[in-house]
């Protein structure tokens, strides 16, 4: 009896502690998110001198004015498109090729492989003057393609490294199976290996979906024509050298996160899978 | 039959289309990229004006946050594809790379025209940035380089209301470093909070050493510091590294000042919670949004010797370059004319809070901008001495000033740490 008293209050005690710690954790992660609407709720004055989070008085007007100051309208469809385009490539592409590098034994593939890997260790920043120059000589600079071209490059590295793992462990009585069915390669590729690699295709298009979204550098450097722009460069209309509008800043970052929000808990279910059970397949 | 008319008559409209002179504007569209997110509603309705005025067409291109735009703005230069005119974030060696390789147009003729006209308009240290005097360092042939835009001084400011809490008279700031030391009483027995500053940021704490550098040494002997013949071990530097020991122990700095970002500063301020700030006239147009029933004033830093004036960092605040490979180019300098004349410079510092670059505009703008304009008498710049100081020397000297003040090392271990690793950098330089 004592020692059952015991171990319910050691239990109830670790997973009060747990419990504490997570609770921590998340209104860690949730403040910026609440800051970040109850500022776009606020005046520029009311912000620096009203630190609760809810404003006294709700200016919503400040989502109508960042729609239309940061001429949020065009480059809002120009980043769903870039996004889009971009993820679709590297879907693709980064598949073909993890699954090549798995399964293909073809000369040279290590080099290639260690190519790609050595590609990530490469700052992004740091490529910029080398791209800008190189899509001049392409013609490709101020271009939707050139940059979409740019991204799926920037992307595939990691994408290809994610999948490569992915399908290194996967078994291969099932594409042993396929082939009896008659299965080409690109079949089996199509039919049985994307299929079960799901759940690391949720990881891949919402890590490549956010940071295609939030770019905004390479876009101002290859861009010249604002019609072009992603939505982030809007932003930066409300951030100035030395003062920075907060309302509509907040305004334009609440409605910049929210398509992200959504795509990412669409692919919730998947994403948890592939981070936690990626080692698992078949 | 009523087919082959309308044939004919295609043929014939478009024949005479084709035929037709085809009309050529012979306006030309100036480009211009700039990086100023708080200046582009002003920058385009002055566009629309010039318009209006001439027929050019003017394309104000807004590329923000500013390292973002440095960036573009380098790889536009490797590329050939500058704007015609455009602007450069930076230290003036990085001006000066942009002269070298041809991107930038000479304007001193244009300065020098009509006795002087447009030149003698300007802040001469607003010009100055923009200016390679004979035998620079940098090996650039002399000139000027840029129009200046605006101008920015770097003072220090209080707050009028805190002053009377204090007992003190809000119209006559402290003048001498001990007429300020002595207010570090009053505002700890008043529970305030004093010089607030982003000293974190580290340069500031380089810009307000380097004023009282100036006070106490005068301009010859820090640049002959810099040069590596004066060692920062002398007397006078360890004077100046002594004054942020005596503004801690007096208790006139804000706590928390040397991990202080500028922004925590000009909250702090604005707020009216600390009394004095250290910060550029691009405060007016912050402490506007962020308080705009603030009182306060613009004052000198407080001298520490009558031996010499007291310096304080300025010049001009954004300049604009025109393309020496455009072929627009004397389109973009009659622009660039027209936008630094008294009228154009008036609006702009009614619309931005920036201080105008043309001198003639002083009286027609609000008194807290003429204050701060009023500091060009003493400004100066690390960009216009013609010597640069080593990048890690800077970043002992300003770190070791931060130490002074969280008390971890004495003024002398900072002047003996500075000199050590300047002439390890000289030697570097000898040794090259």
């Amino acid at each position: 009896m004592k020692h059952a008293i015991y171990y319910k209050s050691k239990e109830v005690v670790a997973n009060t502690l747990i419990h504490i710690f997570l609770i921590s954790v998340a209104i860690t992660c949730l403040y910026p998110l609440l800051w970040m609407i109850s500022s776009s709720l606020k005046t520029q004055e009311m912000i620096f001198k009203d630190i609760s989070l809810i404003p006294h008085q709700f200016r919503l007007e400040n989502y109508v004015l960042a729609w239309r100051e940061g001429g949020f309208g065009r480059n809002f469809f120009n980043s769903i498109i870039y996004t889009v385009s971009v993820v679709f490539g590297i879907v693709i592409i980064s598949s073909m090729a993890a699954y090549a590098f798995s399964r293909l034994r073809f000369a040279g593939s290590k080099f290639l492989f260690i190519i790609f890997m050595a590609a990530m260790m490469i700052p992004i920043p740091g490529s910029f003057v080398a791209l800008y120059v190189l899509l001049n000589k392409l013609h490709l600079r101020n271009t939707p393609i050139g940059y979409i071209l740019c991204m799926i490059n920037v992307g595939l590295s990691t994408s290809i490294f994610l999948l490569k793992t992915f399908f290194d462990k996967m078994p291969k009585e099932l594409e042993d199976a396929a082939r009896i069915d008659g299965c080409s390669k690109i079949g089996i590729w199509w039919h049985v290996a994307l299929p079960l690699a799901k759940p690391v295709l949720a990881v891949v298009i919402v890590f490549n979906a956010l940071a295609v979204w939030n770019e905004y550098i390479l876009a101002l450097i290859i861009f010249d024509n604002r019609s072009y722009m992603p939505l982030q460069v809007a932003l930066q209309s409300f951030q100035g050298e030395f003062v920075t509008n907060y309302p509509l800043l907040m305004a334009g970052l609440t409605i910049t996160a929210l398509p992200i929000i959504l795509v990412y808990l669409l692919m919730q279910k998947y994403i948890i899978k592939g981070v936690t059970q990626g080692a698992v397949v078949g | 039959m009523w087919f082959k008319n309308v044939l004919v008559g295609v043929f014939v409209l478009f024949s005479a289309l084709g035929c037709s002179e085809t009309k050529v504007d012979s306006k030309p569209t100036i480009s211009i990229w700039h990086w100023m997110t708080d200046r582009d509603p002003a920058f385009q309705e002055l566009a629309k004006k010039y318009e209006t005025l001439t027929g050019v067409k003017i394309n104000f291109e807004l590329y923000a946050p500013s390292d973002a735009y440095s960036q573009k703005i380098r790889a536009a230069a490797q590329g050939t594809n500058l704007p015609d005119v455009f602007g450069i974030l930076g230290e003036k060696r990085d001006f000066a790379s942009f002269i070298r390789a041809g991107h930038i147009l000479d304007l001193t003729s244009y300065m020098e025209a009509n006795n002087n006209s447009w030149k003698s308009s300007f802040f001469p240290k607003a010009l100055a940035v923009n200016e390679f005097a004979p035998k620079n360092s940098y090996g650039i042939n002399p000139g000027i380089f840029g129009v200046p835009i605006d101008i920015m001084t770097i003072q220090m400011v209080y707050n009028k209301k805190l002053f009377t809490q204090l007992g003190l008279n809000p119209n006559r700031p402290p003048k001498t470093l001990q007429e300020f030391l002595d207010i570090g009483a009053k505002i700890q027995a008043a529970g305030m909070q004093g010089l607030v500053s982003g000293w974190g940021e580290v340069w500031m704490i380089d810009c307000m050493a380097n004023n009282y550098a100036f006070n106490l040494m005068g301009k010859d002997k820090v640049l002959a510091t810099i040069k590596g013949e004066v060692p920062y071990t002398d007397p006078d530097w360890i004077k100046v590294f002594t004054i942020f020991k005596q503004m801690k122990d007096s208790g006139v700095l804000a706590q928390g000042l040397v991990t202080m970002i500028n922004k925590s500063a000009e909250q702090l301020f604005a707020n009216e919670k600390a009394v004095f700030a250290f910060n550029g006239s691009w405060c007016v147009n912050v402490y506007k949004g962020m308080n705009p029933g603030l009182e306060y004033a613009a004052m000198l830093p407080p001298e520490a010797s009558d031996k010499y004036p007291m310096a304080i960092w300025g010049g001009a605040g954004s300049s604009f370059m025109v393309n020496a490979r455009s072929k627009n180019k004397e389109e973009a300098v009659k622009f660039l004319t027209w936008l630094t004349d008294q009228d154009q410079q008036v609006y702009l510092a009614a619309a931005t809070n920036n201080l105008p670059a043309n001198k003639n505009s002083l009286s027609k703008i609000p008194e807290i901008l003429a204050q701060f304009a009023r500091g060009m008498d003493y400004a100066t710049h690390p960009n216009v001495w013609g010597v640069s100081e080593f990048s890690l020397v800077i970043e002992a000297f300003d770190r070791g000033i931060q130490s002074i003040i969280i008390g971890e090392k004495t003024p002398e271990q900072v002047a003996d740490e500075v000199q050590k690793i300047k002439e390890r950098e000289l030697a570097k330089k000898r040794a090259q």
